[in-house]
Order: structure tokens, then C-alpha cells, then sequence
């Protein structure tokens, strides 16, 4: 017995050593490549005779030394390799949220071309200002609000200082319901990562803020504007963009109640734009319609744009946005599935092409005329539908999302002016409302079950996959995200403007309506050398037929 | 009367009360935090009474009065309809009982939303005048 623990021993000893001579040799093996790799990298004199060929640039020698007495370790070579990896995914998410920036030129083309002239200038600033407004609100506390409880990106560096979520125990499970870590910017959120996904995010938020401006111009009063913005900005949005992306309760519908991977909306059809667009919907409601907008039977009269070659290239700029806001949104191009960006890009191409298909089609059939308004409408109804299912879905799903949002967004824009008689100038409740529902109900119908972002989705294991192909189960969890935007954002926005509406007054007078905003509103015209013509009567009502 | 210097001082008293409310907030585990945002909450309100005070000088909107009690009983049906489909989630365990409350809810919320609010709206509305 005892000659058996002997050997056992001696069996053990004998093994251990073995291992950490292997180690030491392997240590020293690399060691000694890292040394002659260091010792062949280009000297201080090949580099100076310049690199026309690019090939002696970035080598060994580029690679930070933590030690300099101990010479480069394998240790250094991994850390760099990790900061690699979240450089490029900095630097993606930051250019992509760039991209998402100048959005907000493309919104301001597009919504002041559909007004009149004599409302340029107030549109315009409605667009411009929007920017400022919602970055305030959101710095001061939105952005604690909707991602104060979101740590654990891995492609981001971890986003550790983010870990503040207030829950609620409810059915037996804990659910998220908002943030706390972030106000400011200040105390340990002042740190790379966080910096980093402030930025993307707060662009998004500014997005959906800008929507609003569209379904209530030329006679919201700029005053009620900036608050009723900045009040969004503050609450509204963060709070929904929480329960979704912010480690709030929606996106834990999978972990706890097993209805597929959760709340899904990959760039925010649903946290953006239906967010953006039943807010228009709430505010445009108590704004009222347009002087002479509507006839006393009931039907409407067609108010024309001023510049149709402002609203397509504003349509433009959105479609090259929108580049920065579906691929960018997987927060990274360097591992976990990242790679899907390809993929994710051209879906949001396809569908922005079939949107302006479905609509340009249906107009011409319909109503005789390719119209271009529409047109561009239809394109950012498909470029709106594919937000929230660009990254589960197959090509072929992107151009039938996109074609059904092209056909959809006509429908609705009829239904929103003849049925609800809401006026909406530009169609934004028809384009970002409608069709943001319609995307966060596609991706529980079409994602394909082949998306992989480092293996699960709202922390719970496997692809994403919808109605069509097998599950029926992440239908209900869209289903119950589009129940939360009809009748939590839209009552809660509802009720905030009423009460804007209560102390400040959401519209403009009489006068300054039949005027137009620029003079009385911004004390300057959009346009001060053109010569007005007149409008034609029932759309210049006089005063006192307006205040009758 | 419009965009006027009235507003204009009243925003900036909006704006300040904000800040100063927020940063009560983000530190108000502290005796100066807690201070902050009541200062805070009180400016935001002084400022909105201030464009209370002004609101009357705007003049007449293209608009009429209608039913507040309506609105809230429109805005109250829209809410009801998601309240439905969160209690679904729990009082139905199966994925198609959920399936069909959650449709429930989405249509009583639309009800709400689609028929209650825009008869409120359009009950009085100026172009029927």
C-alpha cells in the first residue's frame, strides 16, 4: 500500500514536471520568435527612406511593450489583439453613428420641402433645433434612463460602469425597468465604452424626436416644440428604449417567459420610428389640423409642397443615414457574428428599392401618376420596416418587408386624412408610425433562424426566428412589443402634450397660421426675395372664418 | 403675438430648472442632491407658470374646445388595451392563449386610439364650423 502512494506520488511529481518544462520550453520558444521577428522588423533607417510599397509599415515593432526590460511577451501581443478588436468596433459604431447624424439634413429637406414656402424657415429650425434639444435631454438623463442598466457588451469593451438597472418583481420574475448609471456622463461613466455607445444611441434618440416636427409643422408653436421635444427626449423614448435594448423588461421576454428570444427590434423600427411616429400621431391630434386643410363635408384638400427636388434629396440622404443605422447597430464588425453586416446592408437596400416600388406602382396605377412625394415616402417606408428586421432576415424577406411598407404606407396615409381627419404634412405617422409597427411585427414573421451574434439574443441561446420558419412563440413577444407602443408610448406622449397644451398652448395663432410661421415664429422668411403668391381661397381663409 | 422675449426667459428658467433638477437627481443620495432637485422641480414649474401667465397673449388658434373628460377617457381606453396584453402574459400560459390576448389588447388599444380619440377631437372641429 504504502509503495503504491510512493509511486503515485513519484507519478505526479514526475508528471508536473514534465508540464512546466513543456511550458517553460514553449514560453521560451515564443519568446525567441518574438525576438527574431523584433530583431527582423524594419530598422530606424529603412523606415526613414519612407514605405511607397506600404509593406514595412505596421509590424512587431508597433506593438506596445508593457515591460521594457522583459522585451515584448505574449502577454503584449494578446492585449493588443483585444484592443484590436474593440478599436474596430469603436470606430465602426462611431462612423456608422456619424452617418446616423446627418440624417437629421435629410429629415430637414424632406420635411421642409413638403411645407409651404411662407413655413420654410420655421421647419427648418424645428429640424435644427430638435438636434440640440435632444442631446441636451438626453445627457442630462435619458441616456441614464434607457441605458443605465445595459452592461455586458462584449464588442464594446463590456460597458461594466453601465450596470445600474431599477427592477420590479412581478409574477414571480424580475423585470428591468429603467436605468440609473449615466446621468451626466460624470463619476465612473466617464469611461471609453460608455462615451462610445452615448454617441450612437443619442443619434438614434434625435431621430425618433425629428419625426414628431414633421406631423405637426406649419402650426406647432416653436415654444411647445423645444419642450415637448426635450421632455421626449428626457423620457418617452429612453424609457421604451430601456424596456427594449436597455436590459428592460421587454427584451426579457424569452428569459422569462420562454417567448422566443424576446423583444426584438435590431435598429429600432419600433424603438425609433413607431416611438417617433405615434408621438407625431398624439401631438399632431391635439395640434389639430391645418387652416383649410379640411372642407365642412369632411373631405381634405391637397397642400403642396414647396420644393419636391428638396424632399428626394432629403430622401436621399436618408437612404445613406440609414447605412449607419441597420449594419451599426450590431455595435461592432469584429466577432460575434459581426460579420453580418454585409448582410444587414443590403437588406436595408433591398428594402428601401421595393418600398419605392410598392408605392411609386401603387400611385401610378391607382391615382394615374408615378408621384414623387410618395415615392420618397415609399422608400423611407421600406427603409423604416427593414429596421428592425435587417439583422434576421434573409434577402428575400428584406424585399417583400420593404414592399408591403411601400404599398402600406399609401393606405395609411389616406386612412390617417380621410378616416382619422389628422393632418399629417409629410406622412410621418403613415412612414415611421404604420410602417415601424409593421417592421416590429415582420421580424416575428420572417427572421430566418440563421443570425448568430455570439450565440444567443437578450440572453437566451440560438437565432432569432420567426412565424415562417418555426416559431411561433417570437410573434407573441413582437406582438406584446407593439401592444407596449400603442398603448403605453402613445398615452404617455399623449398625456405629456396635453399637458404642454394646458400650460404653454401647442399652437400658433390665427394670424401667424394664415401668415405662415417664418416672420411671426423665427422673425425671419425662409426665402426673403421670393415673391409670394397668393394661395388659393380656401386654403387663406380669412381670420375671423377661422375663429368663427 | 408669437415667438416673443416672454418665452424666450421662461425656456431658459426651463432649461436651468432641468439641469439643476437632473444633477439634484443624479446625486441624490447626498444632502446637496436631494436639495438640488426639489430647487430643480421648482424651477420647472415656476416656468411653466410663466408661459401659463403669457399664454393668453398669444391670441386665438384655429382650434375649438372639446371634452377633456373624453380625451382622457380615449387616452385611458389606449392604455387599458396594453394593460390587457400584460396581464395575458401571466393569466394565459400557453403561446396561442397569449397569442389571441395579445391581439385583444392591440385591438382595444387601437379602438381607443383610432375611434375614441379622433370623435373627440373632430366632434367640435373648427372646419366642420
Amino acid at each position: 500500500m504504502k509503495m503504491t502512494r510512493r509511486r503515485c506520488y513519484a507519478l505526479c511529481v514526475l508528471t508536473l514536471s514534465l508540464l512546466l518544462t513543456v511550458a517553460g520550453f514553449a514560453q521560451s520558444q515564443s519568446a525567441t520568435e518574438l525576438k527574431d521577428a523584433a530583431a527582423k522588423a524594419p530598422s530606424a533607417a529603412d523606415m526613414q527612406k519612407g514605405d511607397p510599397g506600404g509593406s514595412i509599415t505596421g509590424t512587431i515593432n508597433d506593438v506596445p511593450v508593457s515591460d521594457s526590460k522583459a522585451g515584448l511577451t505574449l502577454g503584449d501581443v494578446a492585449n493588443q489583439i483585444g484592443q484590436n478588436k474593440i478599436a474596430i468596433n469603436f470606430t465602426w459604431t462611431l462612423i456608422t453613428g456619424f452617418l446616423v447624424m446627418f440624417m437629421q439634413a435629410g429629415f430637414a429637406m424632406v420635411e421642409a420641402g413638403l411645407c409651404r414656402v411662407k413655413n420654410a424657415n420655421h421647419t427648418y429650425m424645428m429640424n435644427f433645433v430638435v438636434y440640440g434639444c435632444g442631446l441636451l435631454a438626453y445627457w442630462l438623463i435619458g441616456f441614464a434612463i434607457q441605458m443605465g442598466g445595459a452592461a455586458g457588451n462584449g464588442n464594446l469593451g463590456g460597458l461594466a460602469p453601465l450596470a445600474s438597472e431599477h427592477t420590479l418583481s412581478l409574477f414571480g420574475h424580475t423585470w428591468g425597468i429603467f436605468g440609473g448609471s449615466g446621468m451626466f456622463l460624470a463619476g465612473h461613466t466617464y469611461d471609453v465604452g460608455v462615451m462610445v455607445i452615448f454617441l450612437f444611441q443619442m443619434v438614434f434618440m434625435d431621430t425618433a424626436l425629428t419625426i414628431v416636427t414633421g406631423a405637426c409643422a406649419e402650426r406647432w408653436k416653436f415654444l411647445t416644440f423645444c419642450v415637448s421635444s426635450i421632455l421626449m427626449g428626457a423620457f418617452t423614448y429612453p424609457l421604451f428604449a430601456n424596456w427594449a435594448w436597455g436590459a428592460g423588461w421587454l427584451s426579457q421576454l424569452g428569459t422569462n417567459l420562454g417567448l422566443g428570444k424576446g423583444y426584438c427590434d435590431f435598429a429600432g423600427s419600433g424603438v425609433v420610428h413607431a416611438v417617433g411616429g405615434l408621438t407625431g400621431l398624439a401631438v399632431a391630434m391635439i395640434v389639430g389640423p391645418r387652416i383649410g386643410k379640411f372642407n365642412r363635408d369632411g373631405s381634405s384638400n391637397p397642400i403642396i409642397g414647396h420644393d419636391i427636388s428638396a424632399v428626394l434629396i432629403g430622401c436621399f440622404i436618408l437612404a445613406f443615414g440609414w447605412f449607419g443605422f441597420n449594419p451599426g447597430s450590431t455595435l461592432g464588425a469584429s466577432a460575434n457574428g459581426n460579420l453580418r453586416i454585409g448582410s444587414v446592408a443590403v437588406n436595408t437596400m433591398l428594402a428601401g428599392c421595393t418600398g419605392t416600388f410598392g408605392a411609386l406602382l401603387y400611385m401610378w396605377i391607382l391615382k394615374g401618376k408615378p408621384d414623387a412625394s410618395m415615392s420618397g415616402n415609399g422608400l423611407l417606408a421600406g427603409l423604416v420596416a427593414i429596421t428592425a428586421p435587417s439583422g434576421f432576415v434573409s434577402a428575400p424577406g428584406a424585399a417583400i418587408i420593404g414592399l408591403i411598407a411601400g404599398v402600406l404606407v399609401c393606405f395609411s396615409v389616406s386612412f390617417v386624412e380621410n378616416a382619422l381627419k389628422v393632418d399629417d404634412p409629410v406622412g410621418a405617422i403613415s412612414v415611421h408610425g404604420t410602417c415601424g409597427l409593421w417592421g416590429v411585427l415582420s421580424v416575428g414573421l420572417f427572421a430566418d433562424g440563421t443570425s448568430n451574434y455570439g450565440g444567443s439574443w437578450n440572453g437566451v441561446t440560438g437565432s432569432v426566428t420567426g412565424l415562417f420558419y418555426g416559431d411561433s412563440s417570437q410573434l407573441v413577444a413582437q406582438l406584446v412589443g407593439i401592444s407596449t407602443l400603442l398603448g403605453f408610448v402613445f398615452t404617455f406622449s399623449f398625456l405629456l402634450n396635453l399637458g404642454l397644451e394646458f400650460f404653454l398652448g401647442q399652437r400658433v395663432s390665427v394670424e401667424t397660421e394664415v401668415a405662415g410661421l417664418d416672420l411671426p415664429e423665427m422673425g425671419q422668411l425662409g426665402y426673403p426675395e421670393f415673391v409670394f403668391r397668393p394661395e388659393p381661397e380656401i386654403l387663406a381663409q380669412a381670420q375671423a372664418v377661422a375663429v368663427a | 403675438m408669437a415667438a416673443n422675449t416672454g418665452q424666450g426667459k421662461g425656456f431658459g428658467l426651463f432649461l436651468v430648472g432641468l439641469t439643476v433638477g437632473c444633477a439634484g437627481i443624479a446625486y441624490l443620495s447626498t444632502g446637496t442632491g436631494k436639495v438640488a432637485a426639489i430647487v430643480g422641480a421648482a424651477i420647472v414649474l415656476a416656468s411653466l407658470f410663466s408661459f401659463l401667465k403669457i399664454k393668453p397673449l398669444e391670441g386665438a388658434t384655429a382650434q375649438k374646445a372639446s371634452s377633456t373628460v373624453m380625451k382622457l377617457v380615449g387616452a385611458a381606453t389606449v392604455c387599458l388595451g396594453w394593460l390587457v396584453t400584460i396581464g395575458g402574459l401571466h393569466a394565459a400560459s400557453t403561446t396561442g392563449g397569449r397569442l389571441v390576448v395579445a391581439l385583444i389588447g392591440i385591438a382595444v388599444s387601437l379602438f381607443g386610439m383610432l375611434y375614441v380619440l379622433p370623435t373627440t377631437f373632430n366632434k367640435n372641429a373648427l372646419w366642420k364650423a
